[in-house]
This record gives C-alpha cells, structure tokens and sequence, in this order.
C-alpha cells in the first residue's frame, strides 16, 4: 500500500515546520527522507504514526487515512507500521529480551514465557542473541539500535520507520544496519522510510529521496537523479559546502 | 492602527491564549484523571478473564508503594515531629498565659492532626517528594522518546507509568497519614510533657475526636492521594524540549500537587462543615 502525504503543515508554537508538504512513497520502497536539522524529518515520519499531530493536509496509507485516526485506532495500525526511534529508545528497567517481548505481549497478546522465546529470535537475528539478559546501560549506542530495530521488527510490520537508524555507529555497524533495511525490502517486501543524513547510506541503499527544503520536498527522485541535479541547494547539501544557497535554521 | 492599539492587541491575545491553554489543560487534566481510573480497572487484550493488572508491569506497584512509602518515611517523621514539637509547644506557651489549664491541649491537638493537619501536610510532603519525583522520571521518558515508545508497542503510557504510581500513591499516603499523625502526636505530647510538665494521661486523651473527625481525615487523604499523582504524571507527560522541559515539568508537578492540596483542604473542610455544623 502506497503512502501519500497531502499538503501537510506542522507547526510548533509559533515556528512552522511543514509548510504545504506533499509526498507520495511506493509500497516496498526504500525511501529517504533528508534535509538540514530541524527541518522536519522526524516530525514527518512521526505524523505518519500519529506521534505527532497535524495542523493541516491529509495522510494516506493505501485506502486509510491516517491522519483522522485517534489513539485508540492508531494503536493496531502501530502494529503494521513499527518504528526504530532516532536513540533506541530501550527502557532501561527492562532486559534486551523484556524489551522485545513487550510489543509481542501487548500487541499480539503472547503470554511472557511465549513473548521471550520469540524476543531471544529476533535478537539472535541482528546478532544480539548472547545480550539477551542484559540491560540497555551495559550496552553499547550500537548494540541498543540494533535491539531496537529486533524490538521493532518482532511484530513483522509492513511498513518500518527509521529516524537516524546509523547515527553515532562506527562505518562497519552502519553498513550492516544499511544491509539489512535494503534487506528487509528486498526478502520481504517492507516499506522502508529512513530518516538520515549518512550519504554513503543514502547513496547505497535508497530506491528514492525526497530532499525537504523550506517546510516542503524540494526534490524528490533516485539518487542517479538526485546526484545529477543542477539544483545548488541540492548540491550545496551534497558536497557539504557551509558556503552557498542553502539557509540552516539556526545559523 | 497605531503603535499603541496594536501593543494593547497584542496583550490581550497573549491573555486569551494564556486562558485558553488553561482551560485546556483543565480539561486535559480531567480525562488523564479519567483514563488513570481506568487504567487501575483495565484488562488488557489477550490476558485471561479475571486479570485485573492492565497493562502495568509485574511487580510495579509493589516496587513504587516501595518508593512512595518507605522511601518517604524518614521525611515525613521528621517534618511531622517537628510541625507537632512547635505546634503543641506554641499552643502550651500561650494557654499557659491566658489561662494556666493545659488539659485540653492534647485532646484539641490531636482533633486537629486527624481532620485537616496529618493529612494536609503529609500530601504537601508527598507532593514534593514523591510528586516532583514522578514528574522529573516520565518527563525524562518523554523528551527521550521511550513514551513514543511505549505507545508504538501497543502499551498506553497512563496504564503503564501513571496508574502503578496512583495505587501506590493511595495505599501509602494513608499509611504515611496514619503514620505522621502518629510521629506529630508523639512527639508534641513529649515536648509538653518535657516543657511543660503536662501529664502524659492528660495530653494522650482522645476523647474529642469524633467519628466526623476520622472520616473527614480520611476522605482528604484519599483525595489528595489522587490528586498528587495524577498531577504529577499529567505534568511529566507535558514535558517538551529537553532538560529544561524536564525542569519545568517538575516545579509545575510540585506547584499544581501542593495548590491542589490546599484547594481540596479548603473545598472539603467547608463542605463538611456545612454538612456537620460547627461542634458545640
């Protein structure tokens, strides 16, 4: 099922984020969504989920639409559309193993002997089967992502939200991470959305970008065009320049 | 429009947004209330009939009536013991003044523990402790997305963090009320006894508290024993931003726990006044 963001605007107090946004994602694509900080990346995939709520503009996922969804109804969706947060975002009076079985018993209604069975799977799956019975604080920034994203995929969703999943990683456990979204799209036909600044990610991995600019998508293609294009602020964001066309919120 | 009409617009807006926000989170302080009753009583999917923990985690409420009650311990005997050593003492100094007769003083003292002091300042202890404690730790939980979390995992935040800490709130703020009264009492009949030479059989007299009394005690601590927690974990959930909002989140957990204490205080002492009427 495809996903449509429509004319979307999110404002925080007085400073508007998303100004009139629209984007269309295929079903089982790796989409990219990039662009300086504090341009609303991650409030574009938190509206999606119903983290956040919009101001204006309507999202779509195949025939249901999201973005008239309360809570109540959000949460079996939240089920389907799983989300790997931008700090794991483990809970740290929990095991690794705890962690991943608490979605299984809350969403799948496992029972806790069954839920930590299937948690120790999906942990050997990102490698991580022989920490089961740690706690996130004795782990390191990437051995926690990595069980946030077994924590996420333990309820097999269709479509997975990635907010920075290769930040503050060694280049080594960013490419496995970057392997096993491509991975995930490729096996099992999941709609990947990652929210990232990592070029060599987004240049390796990505079926499309979408490049938001100014509360809007500036440039959305793949990155043959994407690489190609004789825009100067894609191309300032690119190479990296601080001098240019671009204008960073902050600076 | 001139410089001045539109300073004067512009302050009016910013009252009405003010009052506005407001009501808002009145109203969005009610239904946390609501749906924390509801989380005490949910069952969640999936358990078998009969289960009655929601979606809290096992052994939760035992580990936060851990925290709530005999963490606070210690804090509450000593505030107490102190507010009864200056309250009985103040009172025997003045009686001894006027009148020279001390034998009611322990009997109206301990009147007065039971329908409005132990109650009211042990919430106003739990407030700060235990409520600026609950708003700092979801706050945290908040601005570092395991909230957000918590609800992509199917669980509801108000289940899972508010309603375990209500439990423990109202179980252990009548223990800690029971036993503030008890420390306060205590240590005024020893301070009078020690100061004033007052007979311990004349101070340790209950004969004048009534079953009114008891029950008016009663109904404000189960009261504030609601309102401490709900506050606080509404206030931690409003938490935005970073540290900072974690700041904020707490002094106004501590500020809304502490006014609400007094506004009940206010609101049941009249209401059971009016009820009851005056003693003779």
């Amino acid at each position: 099922m495809n996903i449509r963001f429509v004319d979307i605007w999110k404002a925080f107090g007085d400073k508007a984020v998303l100004r009139g946004m629209s984007l269309e994602i295929e079903a089982g694509q790796v989409m990219f969504i990039i662009g300086t900080s504090g341009v609303g990346k991650s409030v574009t995939i938190k509206l999606l989920i119903g983290l956040l709520g919009l101001d204006r503009g309507e999202i779509h996922w195949g025939d249901i639409r999201l973005d008239s969804l309360g809570e109540k109804e959000m949460t079996p969706l939240r089920k389907r559309i799983g989300m790997v947060f931008q700090n794991a975002t483990l809970f740290d009076s929990l095991t690794l193993a705890e962690n991943v079985a608490l979605p299984l018993r809350k969403h799948k209604g496992m029972r806790m002997r069954e839920a930590l069975v299937e948690a120790g799977r999906r942990l050997d799956q990102v490698g991580m089967g022989s920490y089961a019975q740690r706690y996130p604080a004795e782990l390191s920034v990437g051995m926690r992502k990595r069980a946030a994203i077994a924590r996420t995929l333990s309820l097999d969703p269709e479509v997975v939200l990635f907010d920075e999943p290769t930040t503050g990683l060694d280049p080594v456990s960013a490419r496995r991470i970057d392997r096993l979204i491509r991975q995930l799209s490729d096996e099992s036909g999941v709609t990947s959305i990652v929210v990232s600044h990592d070029l060599a990610s987004i240049f390796s991995i990505a079926d499309r970008i979408a490049f938001i600019y100014k509360g809007r998508v500036h440039l959305c293609g793949s990155p043959a065009e994407f690489k190609s294009s004789p825009d100067p602020v894609v191309q300032q964001f690119i190479t990296g320049r601080s001098t240019g066309e671009m204008e960073t919120p902050g600076f | 429009m001139s410089e001045d009409s539109r300073s004067i617009k512009q302050r009016v807006e910013r009252v009405g947004a003010a009052v506005l926000d407001l009501f808002l989170a009145g109203g969005q302080l009610a239904r946390t209330f609501a749906a924390t009753w509801h989380g005490v009583f949910r069952r969640p999917n999936g358990t078998p009939a009969g289960t009655k923990r929601g979606q809290r985690p096992q052994g939760e409420v035992a580990n936060q009536m851990y925290v709530v009650g005999n963490k606070s311990l210690l804090f509450i005997a000593v505030t107490l013991g102190f507010i009864g050593m200056v309250m009985v003492f103040q009172s025997c100094l003045q009686l001894e003044r006027i009148t020279g007769d001390l034998s009611q003083v322990g009997p109206e003292f301990l009147k007065l523990l039971i329908q409005d002091f132990g109650p009211t300042i042990t919430a106003l202890m739990i407030a700060t402790r235990v409520g600026a404690g609950i708003a700092a730790e979801i706050g945290s939980m908040v601005v570092t997305e395991q909230v957000d979390a918590l609800r992509m995992s199917g669980v509801t935040p108000i289940d899972y963090l508010i309603a375990p800490r209500f439990i423990a709130c109202v179980v252990m703020g009548g223990v800690l009320t029971v036993f503030g009264v008890a420390i306060a009492y205590l240590a005024g009949g020893l301070t009078a006894w020690s100061s004033f030479d007052l007979n311990p059989r004349l101070f340790f007299d209950p004969s004048r508290v009534r079953f009114f009394d008891l029950a008016l005690g009663l109904i404000k601590t189960a009261c504030y024993s609601m309102a401490v927690p709900v506050i606080s974990g509404f206030c931690g959930l409003r938490a935005r931003g970073s540290s900072e909002g974690v700041g904020a989140a707490t002094t106004a957990a501590v500020i809304g726990s502490s006014l609400a204490v007094i506004v009940l205080n206010f609101i049941i002492s009249g209401v059971g006044l009016m009820l009851v009427g005056r003693e003779p």
